[in-house]
């Protein structure tokens, strides 16, 4: 039913399209000539000009606005016109973007020699919107925030794990306060770990790590209302927040630029409207009805992904950056317990029509031959399987591999997918094309997105009593390096036996293992040496196929400045926009 | 003024019973009632032409699979690699490729659509059968024997018919399990849609069923069977029944088209056939998605004129006949 009322009015918004081009492509040619992923490398139209109200458009609502309640990328993204974390990412285009830099941290964490300490200065000259200075005890009280999943539930849990105190309930049930966190004075933040974490500066980055005030978390804006109006440490402040339909942020008299080099305050205003039907996005943005789509995924719709992709004036200005996410194939080691087997599935898939099944090279994505996408910091190309060589399938090696397996004429799996998610059906069935060729014969079992990870495919003993061989998934990182997209993979230690299981492949390798403890007790340069060595073990041991390093298509607007794609999150970097 | 009393021998009265009209020169016989609806029906052009097609598609559906490609290969070289139409004009139509290619994969949408027509053919004819024997049984009980039976079976029909059955459907599809009454697949899948699709239907049969057990009931011959001794159960199937295969025909045709459509929704909406088995409900819901018919409108015109031609077969030869077996209700 639903997806009938979207058809209606995809076509009524196509119509409208067509009328309002001719204003569209008028206003948008006015300043020197773009190009094609120019943003990917370059700041596109830099400008320090001022005013204006920029306007972000989003399909459905953000999962909270609350910084320490927020788990989607594109929020992670937008969260920093109104907050500072202790670490940022630099405000760069180009690989430049996946550099950590201090935010409102005076410098990189300072680690003891046993690894456990991290400590941090802050900067003594940062004030919230109503005037009162940042402290470090303000840092501190939004951690503990986070750990009130009761009432928060939505963001990630690494200050659980790593100072090993989840039982902590939060600042709403408990006054005594995180004894893993001190505070020996006001600008300093000491972190006690229970484990050496040599990335731990990644994990403060995250937007959890937002000052605020106890005083402003409570009465109307406390708790679960904060999101109405979050405590803006930023260049911009909460004016209002109408749940499911609109945000409008103002800017903040008390933020300073000098203290937050990382984001920009150019323009006046900025609207986010939610609930917006996608096509209508779509056809905003061409249109200049609105700047930017939030979320970030790029332009759905086939009409405007034509003229995108085939119309000279609107092909300049568009992206077609590799968002950091990749899709996969998990090749369960239990149910297919013989390395040869599983590279005979390596060797046979057609990445080709897997690609196509994403939505071909430039929707879907690049093929991928690595576990890590080329936006992690420690990627490194290889071709194992000659995914990129051969890309329609290596028939040969695969049956050669099958004849070592001893099965020389193919054996029978299950492939688990997400039924209600179309690309994922497709994938399916190409992969299940593919394999039969040299004799695998595939069954498909849809399941439904919901319990996807908590009943069937993340849960080890239902893949084992169903056969499920392969597995269908989607990944991406937390943070842009090695241990950010691997560990929840690969490493032994996170295959969960209840369900909700990372790890698909269960792969449980000493190698691997140990690389990771390694890392973890190692130095962030140091590391960089390691990823590509526990990709490269994850990969010769056939435990994931991967499909694509998914890409997508962004229409960067004609009136918008400073525009470029960070890195990291695939999308424009939301800190620094400005207008013409 | 027209005189009111006309008697002059032209006109209607000239020809008291249409069906001879034709047939002079032959000699005149005494025809039975099925004789008389089945030259009735030969006569309607429109009813004919429906029933050679349904027959076509009878044997597209059983012997097609046969003679198309396979529909399950890919070409990835017709298709185009940044867009994922096809190449070429309206859907990548060639020699090769008759109907065009799928977007996306390259697959033969000739094949697709002769594999998919069985899906839909016999969703559509069991799912009927369902409801006709379920119809007519509640029917004929609650008309016949009236009282509380009638009164119960006929506020279970009214539940049933107000039901949301698509959310209904929606649920019951989503949750059945991989494996279950020892099928699996999508003999599993076609088998629930059946019963599922079946089970809303019945209660439109079982109405109309009712409504004329109930006058038939009260009819001397019923009677006059009774008066020699014939029970129930005697006088439902031997005495009732062969009067009621008119309606009962009828509205089983009607009530096929009804279903073929509700099994393509239940499909367009995700919860039909598993690939890579094509169904025509499937091919629509996958056409719409991301409004690929704008790049290659082919992909929904295909399997929608397939719907739209063959729900018309089935109206229009249940329209011819009803007109054939009952024509005072044109």
């Amino acid at each position: 039913m639903k997806r009938r009322k979207i058809f209606g009015l995809g076509a009524l918004t196509a119509a409208a399209a067509l009328t309002l081009a001719a204003c569209g492509s008028s206003s948008g040619t006015s300043s020197t000539k773009t190009s094609y992923n120019e943003a990917l490398t370059s700041v596109v139209d830099p400008s320090t000009q001022t005013g204006g109200t920029l306007t972000y458009d989003l399909s459905n609502t953000p999962d909270s606005t609350d910084y320490q309640n927020t788990y989607y990328a594109f929020m992670w993204d937008f969260v920093r016109l109104y907050s500072m974390q202790l670490m940022t990412y630099e405000s760069c285009p180009g690989s430049c973007g996946n550099t950590l830099v201090p935010d409102l941290a005076t410098g990189p964490g300072v680690v003891s020699d046993n690894g456990l300490t991290w400590t941090y200065h802050i900067q003594p000259n940062v004030h919230f919107e109503n005037g009162d200075l940042v402290t470090a005890q303000d840092v501190k009280y939004g951690i503990e925030r986070s750990y009130a999943k009761d009432v928060l539930p939505n963001g990630p849990n690494y200050y659980q794990v790593l100072l090993g105190d989840s039982s902590y309930p939060g600042p709403y049930k408990s006054s005594a306060g995180l004894t893993s966190i001190t505070t020996p004075n006001s600008t300093t933040i000491q972190f006690h770990l229970t484990q050496p974490f040599s990335d731990f500066n990644y994990v403060v980055a995250i937007p959890q790590s937002t000052p605020v005030e106890p005083s402003w978390d409570t009465g109307k804006y406390g708790g679960a209302n904060f999101q109405l109006h979050p405590e803006s440490t930023g260049p911009y402040e909460f004016q209002s927040y109408t749940l499911n339909k609109q945000i409008v942020l103002v800017k903040n008299p008390h933020w300073d630029a000098a203290t937050d080099p990382q984001a920009k305050q150019l323009v006046d205003k900025i609207v986010m409207n939610l609930n917006v039907n996608q096509s209508q996005i779509d056809n905003n943005l061409v249109s200049n009805f609105a700047d930017i789509d939030a979320a970030g995924t790029g332009v759905q719709t086939a009409a405007v992904r034509d003229k995108l992709l085939t119309n000279p004036t609107y092909h300049a200005d568009a992206d077609n950056p590799i968002n950091g996410f990749a899709r996969f194939v998990y090749l369960n080691e239990q149910v297919i317990p013989n390395v040869h087997c599983r590279e005979a599935i390596e060797y046979a898939a057609n990445k080709t029509t897997l690609q196509n099944a994403w939505g071909g090279p430039v929707v879907g994505g690049a093929i991928a031959s690595t576990v890590m996408p080329p936006n992690i910091t420690g990627y490194q190309s290889f071709d194992l399987y000659n995914a990129l060589s051969k890309p329609t399938g290596d028939i040969a090696a695969a049956k050669q591999q099958l004849q070592l397996c001893g099965q020389p004429n193919g054996f029978t799996t299950g492939l688990a997918y997400r039924s209600d998610r179309v690309q994922e059906t497709n994938a399916a069935q190409a992969l299940q094309a593919a394999l039969a060729q040299v004799g695998i014969k595939v069954t498909l079992d849809g399941y439904t997105s919901g319990n996807y990870y908590t009943d069937f495919a993340g849960d080890p003993s239902y893949v084992h009593t169903h056969d499920l061989g392969l597995n269908m998934g989607g990944w991406g990182a937390d943070w842009p390096d090695g241990y950010g997209f691997l560990d929840e993979l690969s490493n032994g230690n996170t295959i969960a036996t209840g369900g909700g299981n990372t790890n698909i492949s269960e792969i449980n390798d000493p190698t691997i293992n140990g690389l990771f403890t390694k890392a973890a007790n190692g130095s962030a340069a140091g590391n960089l040496a390691i990823w590509p060595q526990i990709d490269k073990d994850i990969m010769s041991q056939a435990a994931i196929l991967p499909m694509v390093y998914q890409k997508v298509l962004l229409y960067r607007n004609p009136n918008v400045t400073n525009v470029y794609v960070d890195s990291y999150y695939g999308m424009y970097n939301y800190a620094v926009l400005g207008l013409k | 003024m027209a005189a009111p009393l006309d008697v002059s021998p032209v006109g209607a009265e000239s020809a008291p019973e249409a069906v001879t009209t034709g047939l002079s020169g032959l000699r005149i016989e005494g025809r039975s009632l099925g004789q008389i609806a089945w030259l009735r029906l030969r006569r309607d052009k429109v009813a004919m032409g429906s029933a050679v097609f349904i027959v076509f598609l009878i044997l597209v559906a059983v012997l097609g699979p046969l003679l198309v490609q396979n529909p399950d290969v890919y070409h990835a070289n017709l298709i185009n690699s940044t867009l994922q139409g096809p190449n070429g004009a309206f859907g990548g139509i060639s020699l090769a490729h008759p109907l065009g290619v799928e977007p996306g994969t390259g697959r033969d949408m000739l094949a697709r659509v002769v594999d998919g027509a069985w899906v839909s053919l016999l969703i559509g004819f069991l799912s009927t059968l369902v409801a006709v024997v379920l119809g007519v049984l509640f029917g004929l009980i609650a008309g016949f024997f009236g009282g509380w039976v009638d009164t119960l079976i006929a506020r279970v029909m009214d539940v049933v018919l107000a039901f949301p059955l698509l959310v209904f459907a929606l649920a019951l599809v989503g949750v059945i399990p991989q494996t279950a009454f020892g099928l699996s697949g999508n003999k599993l899948r076609i088998t629930m849609l059946v019963f599922i699709i079946g089970f809303f239907a019945w209660p439109y049969m079982g109405r109309i069923i009712r409504g004329q057990t109930l006058s038939l009931r009260e009819r001397e011959f019923v009677d006059a069977a009774r008066s020699l001794g014939a029970r129930g159960p005697y006088i439902l199937f031997r005495e009732l029944l062969p009067n009621l295969w008119g309606p009962i025909l009828v509205y089983a045709t009607l009530l096929i088209p009804t279903n073929i459509i509700f099994e393509a929704s239940l499909s367009y909406l995700g919860v039909g056939i598993i690939p890579p088995q094509p169904s025509w409900g499937v091919m629509l819901s996958d056409a719409v998605q991301n409004d690929i018919f704008y790049i290659d409108p082919m992909y929904m015109v295909i399997p929608g004129m397939a719907i739209f031609l063959t729900v018309m077969a089935f109206n229009l030869f249940g329209d011819g006949l009803r007109d054939a077996l009952d024509p005072k209700t044109t």
